[in-house]
């Protein structure tokens, strides 16, 4: 890289300092349409990238509907504003004239400081006592959860100390050095023994902290009963759907690939996965009819087009045209075609990767047959749990602040929690004097529009019987022996369906 | 580079001395017009960044509610007075994006390490004052496309801020991850083209082009911090780059860096096999984390200068203030874990993280202490710079506080993603981080545009924005607390939550009187630039070489020969000097001028400020930085 500006120089690249402009047949060496005109050339490929998706006007315009009492508000605040501020002006032009000081703002500032202390320790008193007891400390529904309640307090002891101290300490300075033209500041650099101090301190206390902090993430995080019972938490945009694994006490295995509407967590059932494929196949054909057809298609767009243009209706029924000329564009682009293309190809991927698993006797071992698919979670106190994660389409995150649990659900990666309840629903609600309480399960990362409702109930019962009984209540995913199968589709008119259950058979 | 040499070519080229409008203030390589570029810039980002916050806070504080304003301002996103779900999440977003990066990277370090950087060291200009245009140039194309997405038929990025694939890779999982989306990756490339630029040329200048005298040790902290700061923004951005190109690849290109297993409803299952989300935090928090330090380091700098200048005494323990600088920029690169506690990681890479973490509090809080030990037996004038630096020691530590609770990974589990972290956050790098850029601005602005500002309307400024966010944040950390989710729509459909309806109007209403106190700032601001009373040269009696300069600006900064260094710089309130400062520039009437001590002769054959030449300077503190020559 040669030297930039010196070459800029001696090449003249600087050709926008003496540039004249010819823009639209008008002559100009204005300097603001010169600078219009270089704008306007570095952001014409960004607008040509966004330019059909760019709103030109969000409503019509249409002053009689605007909300014309709230804008006159806020003008008439600033206006306000803006009066008070000039106001200011005059004070300090008066004591200018004067000579007099009227005020003397470092003293204010001064005291303003120690007032804004104590009224801010008195709000943070008062904030604990008004919502204190909504915090979700001391009370924790999980045994875990009062390791780590615990490990709140301590930190909780320590950091709240140092906070009123150095606040404290950082007003009373402000009040306590303001400045005085007769008195001299303290002329020092550093105090070796003091730093140290304050290094070493904070260091041991830390470690203290940390040392904690490791011991209750490991506890939480690895030391897992063996004997847990296991619940699979499903999510996806936007709800929560959870599993158990039934009779056999074996959660059947689930593949993304598997899913469909009447099998919404994927699960390795072979009628379910049978009937998908076919289902997927489908609508291949449809799909592949749509694309023989496109060209009369085309023309049917073409003339409708055509029609909108010719009679002005295109002036007449803005919004129709526009989504008209949009299917009309893609058509004739050939983006349309490529995206049905797409879509029969991801269909097909699909197919062959479900007969790929369905040759697999460890995939479908039948244990997915009696799982329980389930809109609530019930549990039981006492006892251990761990929560398989599962995410359908995007990141979730399950959280259940009342048994400080919390894990993200990862496409792609299952993640698990384990944790043992150790107080009722009904408990808590006496405790908490709410008949109407319940543990909620919610999703806290961010998922698209409905992200702030998508919740589960979590019922602890008190003991395993209630717990059955409400199992019982609970559809197994196939319908037990005594009541007719599902068919199998015997008369599967696709050939991938037939080699299916050749090789199932 | 020399004046003189400079005006003599300049000279010849054109006729006139008088510079074109355009090279003066639009395509100006000028180190002082790009920073009042990038504050300007900065600046009309806050506000958008400020607005976006208060219209989401509206509809937090009254969901049922319908504002008729909200429709005339946002049309179909703002249908019947409230505000679309949808949009919501775009409004996060890009209140996010914009005030991380557009206002607290660009705004702050672009402006206060344009400005300083050469005035403090005593260099002419930055070593490539191109490049330097070039970066501003990049910022304000980037904020240009950041605007555009917003008016997008399917809205802005709506991911959040740190866009987590698959949501943002997935155009069909929301609208805002179609074209919005694919802006905002623009946005961010052209931003990180303009941030590298700008931070290489602050390291070389800082490395190559100080002033005879000028030692590193000699140098204000101010420029330490710019320096560590560069250094990150050097070193991390590049990996968001990176990552923002897989993400553009897999939007666009059907790969699947972090695609796997997904079933979209109305699409079915992709093909995309093998790829982590997981990956992209990591990538991403790469950057993330130092990114935080990039925005407070500036600020904590800043603050040391205000607060040793207002205070009238030397700034305690500057070595410990420096290394503690240091080390925080060296773990800052380490412990992007504790963003991910959660997502699945090894709880034993969990456990990792967490010690480095919290490792970093050691240094943050030698340099709370090292701020109050300043204070303590000062003479203290409360400036309205002095006042907001008072303001970032306190955000300082009640934010930094609560970093002890989330840097523990066992706490995290109950607290992530609560408003507790939107506390912790707001207050520790953004309120501080913003108070830090607001005592630059009042404390610098006589430097910048030769003009006072009113301090009056300053102090009013202050204690407003300092209660409202004190208001605004404070009762966030009993929501999280409570386990109240971040980045809900309402809470109304939960009636758990019901409880902090009050809160919420509170915050909101906070919310409203700081946006409110804003216009003290913009009003004192924009008026004070033109009519604002005229300068003396030294007004806060200060002594870093800055204020040797003339009030008028000066392409090449120095009419003269660029001053000598002799000392420190915080010698304020010396006993055996009769004025309460002693700047750096001014010889010690003591010894003799020619012969500074302390083996100081070295400094000004290595420096050689009179050299000429930008990229032989770039070139030579890349060969120091590797320790080639």
């Amino acid at each position: 890289m040669a030297d930039i500006s010196k070459f800029a120089r001696r090449k003249n690249l600087f050709w926008f300092r003496k540039m004249k402009l010819n823009l639209f047949g008008v002559k100009s060496n204005s300097l603001f349409k010169k600078t219009l005109a270089i704008f306007g050339l570095m952001l014409t490929p960004i607008f040509l990238l966004a330019a059909d998706d760019v709103v030109a006007a969000p409503t019509e315009f249409n002053p009689m509907a605007w909300d014309w009492s709230s804008i006159l508000t806020l003008v008439l605040a600033i206006l306000i504003i803006l009066v008070i501020a000039r106001s200011f002006d005059i004070g300090s032009l008066t004591e200018k004239i004067t000579g007099k000081t009227i005020v003397s703002w470092n003293n204010v500032n001064a005291w303003a400081g120690i007032i804004f202390l104590v009224l801010g320790l008195i709000g943070v008193w008062y904030e604990m006592k008004v919502h204190g007891k909504y915090l979700k400390l001391g009370d924790s529904a999980s045994a875990h959860g009062e390791t780590l309640d615990s490990m709140f307090y301590w930190t909780f002891g320590f950091t709240f100390f140092v906070f009123v101290i150095t606040e404290v300490l950082l007003f009373y300075f402000m009040y306590k050095y303001k400045y005085d033209k007769n008195r001299k500041a303290a002329y020092f650099f550093h105090n070796n023994k003091l730093e140290i101090i304050w290094t070493i301190v904070p260091a041991i206390v830390l470690t203290f902290l940390v040392l904690r902090g490791f011991s209750t993430w490991t506890k939480i995080t690895t030391d897992i009963d063996k004997n847990s019972e296991e619940i699979e938490v499903f999510g996806y945009q936007f709800g929560w759907k959870a599993r158990y694994a039934g009779d056999d006490k074996q959660m059947g295995t689930a593949n993304f690939n598997f899913i469909s509407g009447s099998n919404p967590l994927g699960v390795a059932e072979d009628s379910a996965v049978s009937s998908l494929v076919q289902e997927l196949n489908g609508e291949i054909v449809k799909l592949e009819a749509v694309k023989a057809a496109i060209e009369d298609s085309s023309k049917l767009w073409k003339a409708q087009y055509d029609r909108y243009v010719s009679t002005g209706m295109s002036s007449s029924y803005p919004e129709e045209f526009k989504i008209m000329k949009s299917k009309y564009n893609d058509l004739i682009s050939g983006a349309y075609e490529r995206q049905l293309e797409k879509d029969i190809k991801r269909k097909n991927t699909a197919i062959k990767r479900i007969l790929a698993y369905q040759k697999d006797h460890e995939t479908f071992n039948g244990t997915a047959k009696d799982d329980k698919i389930t809109t609530e979670i019930v549990i039981v106190k006492n006892k251990p749990y761990i929560l398989k994660f599962r995410a359908r389409d995007v990141i979730h995150s399950a959280y259940i602040p009342e048994f400080r649990v919390q894990m993200n659900c990862v496409p792609g990666m299952p993640t698990s929690f384990a944790f043992t309840p150790i107080r009722t629903t009904a408990e808590a609600r006496a405790t908490k004097n709410d008949p109407e309480f319940d543990y909620y399960l919610f999703c806290n990362k961010i998922c698209g529009a409905a992200h702030y409702n998508m919740k589960i109930k979590i019922t602890v019962v008190g003991s395993e019987e209630e717990y059955k009984t409400w199992l019982a209540t609970q559809t197994p995913f196939v319908a037990p022996p005594a009541a007719p199968a599902a068919p199998t589709a015997p008369k599967a008119d696709s050939t991938a369906v037939k080699q299916g259950t050749v090789v199932k058979n | 580079m020399s004046t003189a040499a400079l005006h003599a070519e300049h000279d010849s080229h054109h006729h006139d001395h008088k510079e074109s409008f355009i090279s003066k203030y639009v395509f100006s390589m000028d180190h002082k017009m790009i920073s009042r570029q990038f504050l300007i810039t900065g600046i009309i980002m806050g506000i958008i960044g400020m607005g976006m916050s208060l219209l989401f806070r509206l509809q937090l504080a009254w969901p049922d509610e319908q504002f008729g304003i909200l429709e005339t301002l946002l049309g179909k996103w703002g249908k019947d007075g409230k505000i679309d779900p949808n949009f919501y999440m775009g409004l996060v977003t890009i209140h996010g994006t914009i005030m991380v990066f557009y206002v607290l990277t660009a705004g702050l370090s672009g402006t206060f390490s344009n400005l300083l950087i050469p005035l403090q060291v005593g260099a002419r200009d930055m070593a490539s004052p191109f490049m330097n245009m070039l970066s501003y140039w990049f910022f304000f194309m980037s904020s240009v496309v950041l605007l555009i997405s917003i008016f997008v038929e399917t809205g802005p990025a709506s991911a959040g801020w740190t866009v987590y694939p698959p949501l943002s890779a997935l155009e069909k999982a929301m609208p805002g991850s179609g074209m919005g989306m694919t802006l905002w990756l623009v946005a961010i490339a052209l931003f990180i083209v303009s941030s590298l630029l700008g931070g290489i040329n602050y390291i070389s200048t800082v490395l190559n082009m100080r002033t005879k005298g000028m030692s590193m040790n000699r140098m204000p902290l101010t420029i330490w911090a710019f320096f560590f700061t560069a250094i990150l923004g050097v070193l991390s951005f590049p990996v968001l780059l990176g990552a923002a190109l897989f993400l553009i690849f897999d939007r666009s290109f059907g790969t699947s860096f972090y695609l796997s297993d997904i079933y979209l409803e109305g699409v079915g299952a992709l093909e995309n096999i093998g790829g982590s989300p997981v990956l992209y935090q990591h990538l991403f928090w790469f950057l993330g984390h130092p990114e935080v330090y990039i925005i407070l380091m500036p600020a904590l700098g800043i603050t040391s200068e205000v607060i040793s200048t207002n205070a009238r005494k030397p700034i305690f323990g500057y070595t410990a203030m420096v290394i503690s600088l240091m080390g925080i920029a060296i773990l800052s690169f380490i412990v992007w874990g504790h963003h991910m506690f959660i997502t699945g990681m090894n709880p034993f890479l969990g456990s990792v993280f967490m010690i480095l973490t919290l490792i970093i509090a050691v240094p943050s809080a030698v340099k709370a202490f090292n701020y109050l030990a300043t204070l303590w037996k000062g003479n203290l004038r409360f400036t309205p710079a002095m006042l907001f630096s008072i303001g970032l020691v306190s955000f300082f530590i009640s934010g930094g506080l609560t970093g002890i609770y989330l840097g523990n990974a066992a706490m995290d589990i109950q607290l992530h993603d609560s408003y507790f972290v939107v506390a912790h956050f707001h207050l520790v790098m953004g309120s501080a981080a913003i108070f830090g850029m607001f005592a630059g601005i009042y404390h610098w602005f006589p430097k910048m545009f030769g003009r006072m500002m009113n301090n009056t309307l300053g102090y009013f400024h202050f204690w407003f924005t300092f209660i409202s966010a004190y208001l605004v944040f404070f009762p966030m950390h009993f929501m999280g607390l409570a386990g109240v989710p971040r980045r809900y729509y309402q809470f109304t459909l939960l009636k758990e939550f019901d409880v902090w309806m009050d809160v919420n109007k509170l915050i909101t209403v906070a919310a409203i009187i700081g946006g409110i106190a804003q216009l003290f700032f913009l009003w004192n601001f924009f008026y004070s630039i033109f009519k604002g009373k005229k300068s003396t040269q030294n007004p806060w009696e200060s002594n870093t070489l800055e204020w040797s300069t003339p009030v008028e600006h000066l392409h090449g900064n120095w009419p003269g020969e660029i001053p000598t260094v002799y000392r420190g710089p915080h010698e304020y309130s010396r006993p055996d000097r009769e004025l309460d400062y002693f700047p750096q520039y001014l010889p010690d009437e003591t010894a003799p001028v020619t012969a500074p001590q302390e083996g100081e002769q070295t400094a000004p054959t290595e420096v050689v400020p009179e050299k000429t030449v930008e990229s032989s300077v770039f070139f030579a503190a890349i060969k120091r930085v590797f320790g080639l020559s």
